[in-house]
């Protein structure tokens, strides 16, 4: 069994991480050892199927960056509302092995203990500004790391999908929706 | 007036099909032939046995979607009608790849492009992977038929804007292009093939196979995943099925057990393979699985000072196979062009970036093209392809590594298309790269092609076509299977798929599969009849 998050001292120690061989193999264990050792709810928020209170509080910061330009003045709530219901029906039709490494990145995101170290952003999710949250995702395309650079490429497909997928953003990308048969 | 829904019809005369995802109890069904999938091959077997007499058992693990079902809707589709809710990945997770999992399989949400499989890659397959009875001559009967069965003929109505651009380009260069033969019968125009045909115009396996199958009597089982096959002595003596929840995502605790003489696999790459690592089927020369080919992907995106509207019309009309051939049959990697549809969603990860990056490229969606290079792997010795391996909860997983040879292929592929891309009148090219920008000039275009650190992740990679895992060929020491598709330790064992390819076809490969299904159903139903 994967030990707890915070018996793990590597992260107590913030240049370790970077340098450290063994951080991949730490990564990979790492949203796991967080939901065996009981850090991670996994009860879905209210008015969710999958997301998780947790889920929703860093995703509620990340998806406004990420729709930043696509949404009119004064939509940005509701959108992002919208995206995180078709973000979680995804997430709901996901083979449970790619709903568990998802939502094992969802963890890492979404722990204090990893979020810093691995983030860049020391605070709360709530408090982080756009340009911490742009440095984070710069920072993760970037990585050494090829799980980071992976969760990268999957946060941005899976908020943007989500958002593409509902009628209200076809308005921005000139979409007029399926033909009428 | 509403679209016909002639599966809904048939179910009301009474097809007798079973929903996994409602059975209160256990249950066994037996037939004379098992078939597992329900795709080009499962469909194209189960018509042609049936037809011959032979009492058939179509499994599907997806669900059944018919007409009336499809909406044009890129999330309703993708989460109900594509393979792990289109989370598919190869493991490294820089591989989307799309598979159908429905009554249907592929054949569902394919972009309908039907090519023969080309001669040299069929003189490859003799000539290297010992496979023998399938030359050009042999197989053209087969393509004809299967042809004239799914209504396949070159695209009559002019291309849409987004495929015109290869016509454009091709000529202003002297490239050949060509028209590409598409499966359709009173095709409505409308572009959305991929999350299944709203009006049976494209002639998948749901509207032709299928429906003649359940006609003469032939069952259906959907919502219920081929688990595990019983074997002994060299022989599969049944399968133990698991009933899935409607969402096709997690059992339901009920089971199905199939008794049957014979048993065809037809689950495609990746899924056919991986039941038979499941069952611990012989594989005294570890070939199962090995050999995995994903026609990998790039894509190129251009605008254009007119409106494209990459989202309408037929998603594929207009290929170019002026560099598929070029190096010979072996030689670097070569590709087939050909462009995607562009719907919102499937848009937005491909232009890539997030913010307003993101949101500049969407807000030109309407006059944006985007080309396909389609690289032709499996036929270099340093393009061996991908592994199948079984996950913690023993579904399947593709290990494809991307060799430097296909990198090379890639940037390769990457200039082919910026160059037909300006040709054919782009006024910005855009390399589907994280590094990428758009460009106004060829040379310019060079210049960030050349200077692309190319890598997994930054490259956007996809793949369409799951060929190989269960190669076909006379030396058990090579394949898994003989040239008949019949699995070469266990006697009462086909295979009747993608699987079978020694290599990739180096074309979309859905009638590859259909002309070879049914010369294999046609020698099947030959030989059940001797027990």
């Amino acid at each position: 069994m994967s030990p707890s998050l915070t018996d793990t001292p590597a992260l107590s120690r913030r240049g370790l991480l970077k340098f450290s061989l063994g951080a991949t193999a730490f990564l990979a264990t790492a949203g796991l050892g967080a939901s065996l050792s009981g850090c991670s709810s996994s009860v879905a928020a209210n008015g969710f199927v999958i997301l998780r209170s947790g889920d929703l509080l860093f995703l509620r910061a990340l998806i406004p960056v990420m729709l930043e330009g696509s949404v009119a003045a004064g939509k940005m709530p509701a959108s992002v509302d919208e995206t995180l219901h078709c973000l979680d029906n995804a997430l709901n039709h996901l083979s449970p092995e790619m709903l568990k490494l998802t939502q094992q990145l969802f963890d890492v995101l979404g722990m204090t203990v990893t979020r810093g170290p691995l983030t860049g952003i020391w605070g709360s999710w709530e408090n982080a500004s756009s340009e911490e949250i742009r440095h984070f995702l710069d920072r993760w395309e970037n990585s050494s790391l090829s799980l980071l650079r992976m969760g990268h490429s999957s946060l941005l497909q899976l908020v943007m999908m989500a958002w593409y997928s509902r009628a209200e953003s076809w308005v921005h990308c000139g979409y007029p929706g399926p033909p009428a048969v | 007036m509403p679209v016909p829904d002639p599966f809904r019809e048939g179910l009301s005369r009474g097809w007798k099909t079973y929903n996994g995802s409602q059975l209160t109890q256990d249950l066994t069904l037996e037939a004379d032939v098992a078939i597992i999938g329900s795709g080009a091959g499962g469909g194209t077997t189960a018509e042609i046995l049936s037809a011959a007499g032979y009492k058939v058992l179509l499994i599907e693990e997806g669900p059944l979607k018919t007409s009336s079902d499809f909406k044009m809707l890129e999330d309703q589709a993708y989460t109900s009608l594509y393979q792990e809710g289109i989370g598919r990945m190869s493991k490294d997770g820089a591989i989307t790849i799309l598979q159908g999992r429905a009554v249907g399989g592929t054949t569902l949400i394919n972009w309908t492009s039907s090519f023969r499989t080309p001669t040299p890659t069929l003189e490859h397959w003799a000539k290297e992977h010992d496979v023998k009875g399938h030359s050009p001559a042999e197989m053209a009967p087969w393509f004809e038929k299967m042809e004239q069965r799914l209504g396949v003929a070159p695209w009559r109505v002019p291309p849409n804007a987004n495929n015109d651009v290869i016509r454009k380009g091709c000529e202003k260069l002297g490239y050949s292009w060509h028209v590409i033969p598409r499966n359709v019968r009173g095709c409505w125009n409308l572009g959305y093939c991929g999350m299944g045909c709203p009006t049976n115009a494209k002639q998948s396996m749901l509207v032709t196979t299928i429906p003649a199958t359940l006609e003469k009597g032939g069952e259906l089982l959907y919502l219920a995943r081929a688990q595990q096959l019983s074997i002994k002595d060299g022989k599969v003596t049944g399968l133990q099925c698991v009933a899935m929840d409607d969402r096709c995502v997690a059992p339901t605790g009920r089971t199905i057990t199939v008794k049957a003489r014979h048993y065809v696999l037809a689950g495609g790459g990746i899924n056919s393979p991986a039941l038979l690592l499941r069952s611990d089927a012989p594989d005294p020369h570890k070939r199962l699985g090995k050999r995995t080919f994903l026609h990998l992907v790039n894509m190129s995106a251009a605008l254009f000072d007119e409106v494209v509207n990459p989202f309408y019309g037929a998603p594929q009309s207009i290929y170019s196979d002026h560099f598929q051939w070029q190096d010979g049959t072996t030689g670097k990697m070569s590709y087939k062009l050909e462009v995607p549809p562009l719907h919102p969603a499937l848009a937005t990860t491909l232009l890539g970036g997030f913010g307003t990056e993101n949101a500049q490229h969407m807000e030109h969606l309407p006059h944006t093209h985007a080309m396909l290079a389609l690289l032709r792997d499996g036929f270099h010795p340093e393009s061996t392809g991908g592994s199948v391996e079984l996950r913690g909860d023993n579904t399947p997983v593709l290990d494809y590594q991307v060799s430097p040879y296909a990198w090379e292929g890639l940037r390769r592929a990457f200039h082919s298309m910026a160059e037909i891309q300006f040709a054919g009148g782009a006024s910005a090219v855009m390399p589907m790269h994280a590094d990428a920008r758009y460009v106004k000039t060829l040379a310019e275009a060079r210049t960030l092609i050349d200077g692309l650190s190319l890598e997994l992740y930054r490259t956007r990679l996809g793949s369409a076509h799951v060929m190989g895992g269960c190669a076909m060929g006379e030396d058990p020491k090579n394949a898994v299977t003989d040239s008949l598709g019949r699995h070469h330790q266990l006697s009462n064992l086909s295979i009747h798929d993608g699987s079978l390819f020694p290599t990739s076809i180096g074309a979309n490969p859905q009638l590859s599969v259909y002309g070879l299904t049914a010369q294999l159903a046609t020698s099947l139903a030959e030989r059940l009849k001797n027990p």
